[in-house]
């Protein structure tokens, strides 16, 4: 009777402990964002508008696109620093191929853009064996050179294609329908496809990974080329958005992004992450930025405020870790 | 041997833990050029004992006795201050420094508060002569031979003015020229009247070596005797006791066809010339300590490791083993010895970790489903008694370490191999888990014709498991058993 009893209480307590392990992943996400968005209602007629909403949206489509490889690498223990500048470059090689030769090869040219250094990425990291931050710290680098030299350190202005940034089919801006359609597609891709699951085993213990015959290299390779095609595509829809080509559009967009895989649950140590919980942190760091700048708050402060986040967001997976570790 | 100095003597140590009793009184003299061998099985009590020797722990009985003191135990400052150093088999120098630096490590001489780079380099060079070796003081230890790197160690302790070295397995990594290298720097500091305690599972090193030997079996003292007038007959017997009985055998069988045959493997460095095969259906093990060269040989058959000369064939077709990828996709498993690092995906679950090889066979059109996975997981959870309380989605992690092996057996034994290479598969998994698992492996071998090799240092373990045994000692075959012939005295009889 007694062992029953003591059986039966402990079976409780971890049904009890399931529930609770369920809850995290996304509630405290998702309380964080509805938190921010009354106190923003409160301080900001303009924050709860439909247009508002479109305008945060899309203004985190952009980033969003990116963020989706981005949540691959980090899940898979890597990271692409070089989004940003690729962003940059790809914008700027837009607006000079599409006022020279049209829009069909300006799209085409961002697109090969987006594969070579995709590769190069790739190669670097996997085949050379150069740790991935640095790798891409140094593409970050350069990059954002090669945009400045496109446009000799101007900005390019761009004719006759807008339609990528601000068409509206449906009455909804097309860039948060690309990355609609680029989230659903990746979070499918990381839980139910080999390629997916592959990338958690990888993230989670790489050598195991390579002895249970994952080809981990096959892997990452491919993951980075998916990396910087979205930047490049990112790149490309900012510069329709601004009828331009900017250098300095796409500063701080790595920033932006591994801040909202982070804040989203992704772990730096690899191994954990979603792509719902990075579709959440996206709309943080994006509601944080609007309605900073719906309270007229300098744009300097803006940029403190999104640092900050950032250190937030990786001390919560610290603190996260350190307390998996003594739970078990 | 009569006028040896005696350097230090402890008299009927005794040490208990949650009043369980693991030493009941042993005793053990140091005189000063004296080498004592301190032999074993694993748990007897011989690192206990050093340990005590070295002031880590405080016995619970006995004396120690020092010049005309008597202590009840050392604590570490005092150790080091008798010149007690000891010399582990894992390395514990700073690679990225020179030599020199690191006979010096941590004390470095200063003059003004900077490095005395000429003093360091005379003296590091003094001891170094002393040892009668030769090695570049400016040479990055990183770039040296793993022998090199533990003289440098002792070089380190006799910096530190060692007077009594306790050397744990020194040479279980070590190549026959560095082995035979180290004995000579061990005459030589027992020519300058340095007292060694010399922990070894290899007994022929007990002669090479050794003044005195000294024999633990669960913690009490069965054999102290001068080396040279002890068999190692004797040896065998005390360190298994008399009592040790022949374990049951499993009834031995094997298919006809050679699933895997090995002709003439050589890595160039640790095993040499190596030739076996495994049937079809057949469990064969390689037994040999640590270090001899067991897990090195399945490591080049699944692809882990280069070899440099020789030939694998596979059901008689010639395989080069590429990659670990390449061997998979070939149907050969490979168990680590060490689960966490190769084996196990910490945070993913037992479902997962179970299924993650054969997702290439479960796939459609690139899509794994969970309902699979799972369905794998009950298969194996029934098959190999997993015990996961919640079930496929559990994480690995919270699992004991025998069902967190029993799951990364089931991974290979889902994914079909042809060959499984298990190396050290009970490696710290409790004894209940471990009749458990020779069973299965056993089972799958024989029902599924698979042909399982197993890379051991566990005789008992080759006792249990193998339809037949072969020995590794030194990077070489020495010895094949058959049969009833698989018997644990044999084994380490023919394995030191």
């Amino acid at each position: 009777m007694v062992k029953l009893k003591s059986g039966s209480t402990a079976q409780g307590g971890e049904d009890g402990a399931k529930k609770r392990r369920k809850i995290p992943d996304s509630a405290p996400l998702v309380g964080v964002l509805l938190f921010m968005m009354v106190l923003f209602s409160i301080t900001s007629e303009y924050f709860f508008q439909i247009d508002n909403f479109k305008n945060v949206l899309a203004n985190a489509a952009v980033t969003g696109i990116v963020c989706i490889p981005s949540t691959f690498l980090i899940i898979s223990g890597q990271i692409d620093l070089s989004v940003g500048s690729a962003a940059a470059v790809s914008g700027m090689l837009l607006a000079q191929v599409v006022n020279h030769h049209g829009v069909v090869l300006g799209l085409l040219s961002v697109l090969i853009f987006g594969l070579i250094l995709g590769c190069f990425n790739g190669f670097i990291v996997t085949v050379i064996g150069v740790n991935a931050l640095i790798t891409t710290l140094g593409g970050l680098g350069f990059l954002y050179g090669v945009a400045l030299l496109i446009g000799n350190g101007q900005t390019l202005g761009m004719k006759n294609f807008d339609w990528l940034g601000t068409a509206q089919p449906i009455d909804i801006p097309l860039p948060i329908l690309i990355f609609t359609v680029l989230a659903i597609i990746g979070s499918i891709t990381l839980r139910f496809t080999k390629f997916g699951r592959s990338i958690y085993a990888i993230g989670s213990n790489p050598n195991a990974a390579r002895v249970v015959g994952i080809r981990s290299n096959r892997v990452m390779f491919m993951t980075f080329i998916l990396s910087s095609v979205a930047a490049a595509l990112a790149g490309a829809v900012l510069a329709s958005q601004l009828s331009s080509g900017d250098p300095n559009s796409g500063l701080g967009l790595e920033l932006q992004v591994v801040t909202a895989i982070v804040l989203g649950g992704a772990s730096l140590a690899g191994g954990r992450g979603t792509i719902l919980g990075t579709v959440l942190g996206l709309l943080i760091v994006g509601v944080l930025n609007n309605g900073l700048i719906l309270m007229d708050v300098p744009t300097f402060w803006q940029r403190i405020a999104q640092g900050l986040m950032l250190i937030v967001a990786v001390s919560f997976d610290s603190i996260r870790a350190k307390l998996n570790n003594t739970r078990s | 041997m009569s006028n040896t100095t005696e350097l230090i003597r402890l008299e009927g140590i005794k040490k208990s833990y949650n009043s369980v009793e693991v030493l009941h009184g042993v005793d053990l003299t140091v005189n000063a050029g004296e080498v004592i061998a301190l032999l074993g099985e694993n748990g007897a009590g011989k690192s206990t004992l050093v340990k005590i020797l070295a002031g880590d722990i405080f016995p619970t009985e006995g004396v120690i006795k020092i010049d005309n003191s008597e202590l009840a135990g050392l604590d570490v400052y005092q150790a080091r201050q008798l010149g007690i150093r000891m010399i582990f088999q894992e390395l514990n120098d700073a690679p990225t420094l020179t030599v020199a630096e690191n006979i010096f490590l941590g004390q470095w001489p200063t003059s003004g508060g900077r490095i005395a780079w000429k003093e360091l380099k005379r003296k590091a060079q003094e001891v170094l002569d002393r040892l009668e070796v030769d090695i570049p003081l400016d040479a990055i230890a990183g770039s040296l031979r793993v022998g090199e790197r533990q003289l440098i160690e002792i070089a380190r302790a006799l910096i530190q003015n060692a007077k009594i070295l306790v050397l744990d397995e020194p040479t279980a990594a070590l190549s026959n020229v560095e082995v035979e290298r180290l004995f000579k720097v061990m005459d030589q500091l027992k020519a300058q009247g340095v007292g060694m305690v010399y922990i070894t599972h290899r007994l022929d090193e007990v002669t090479r070596v050794a003044d005195r030997v000294q024999v633990l079996r669960d913690g009490n003292p069965v054999l102290n005797e001068f080396a040279k007038d002890v068999s190692r007959d004797a040896l065998v017997t005390a360190m298994l006791g008399h009592a040790a009985v022949k374990n049951a055998r499993p009834e031995v069988s094997k298919g006809h066809t050679v699933a895997l045959e090995v002709k003439g493997l050589s890595d160039g460095s640790v095993f040499n010339d190596i030739s076996f095969n495994v049937h079809e259906g057949e469990v064969v093990c390689l037994f040999g300590k640590i270090g001899s060269g067991t897990s090195e040989i399945l490591e080049s058959i699944f692809g882990l490791r280069t070899i440099t000369s020789g030939e694998i064939d596979i059901y008689s077709e010639r395989f080069t083993p590429k990659s670990p990828q390449d061997s998979v996709s070939k149907k050969i498993g490979y168990l680590p010895a060490d689960r966490q690092r190769l084996g196990s995906f910490a945070i993913r679950s037992v479902a997962e970790n179970l299924s993650v090889a054969s997702w290439a066979r479960m796939a459609k059109a690139g899509f794994v489903r969970k309902m699979d996975e799972e369905a794998a997981y009950g298969t194996w959870a029934d098959a190999l008694s997993i015990s996961a309380r919640r079930g496929p989605s559990q994480e690995i992690a919270t699992l004991s370490g025998g069902n967190q092996q029993k799951v990364l057996l089931g991974r290979w034994f889902e994914a079909r191999v042809n060959v499984l290479l298990l190396v050290e598969p009970t490696r710290g998994v409790d004894v209940g888990a471990r009749r458990d698992i020779y069973e299965i492996i056993r089972k799958q071998a024989k029902e599924s014709n698979m042909a399982v090799l197993v890379a051991t240092s566990d005789y008992e373990e080759v006792v249990l498991l193998a339809d037949r045994a072969l020995v590794v000692s030194r990077g070489a075959i020495s010895a094949e058993f058959t049969d009833d012939l698989v018997q644990a005295n044999k084994l380490i009889a023919a394995s030191s």
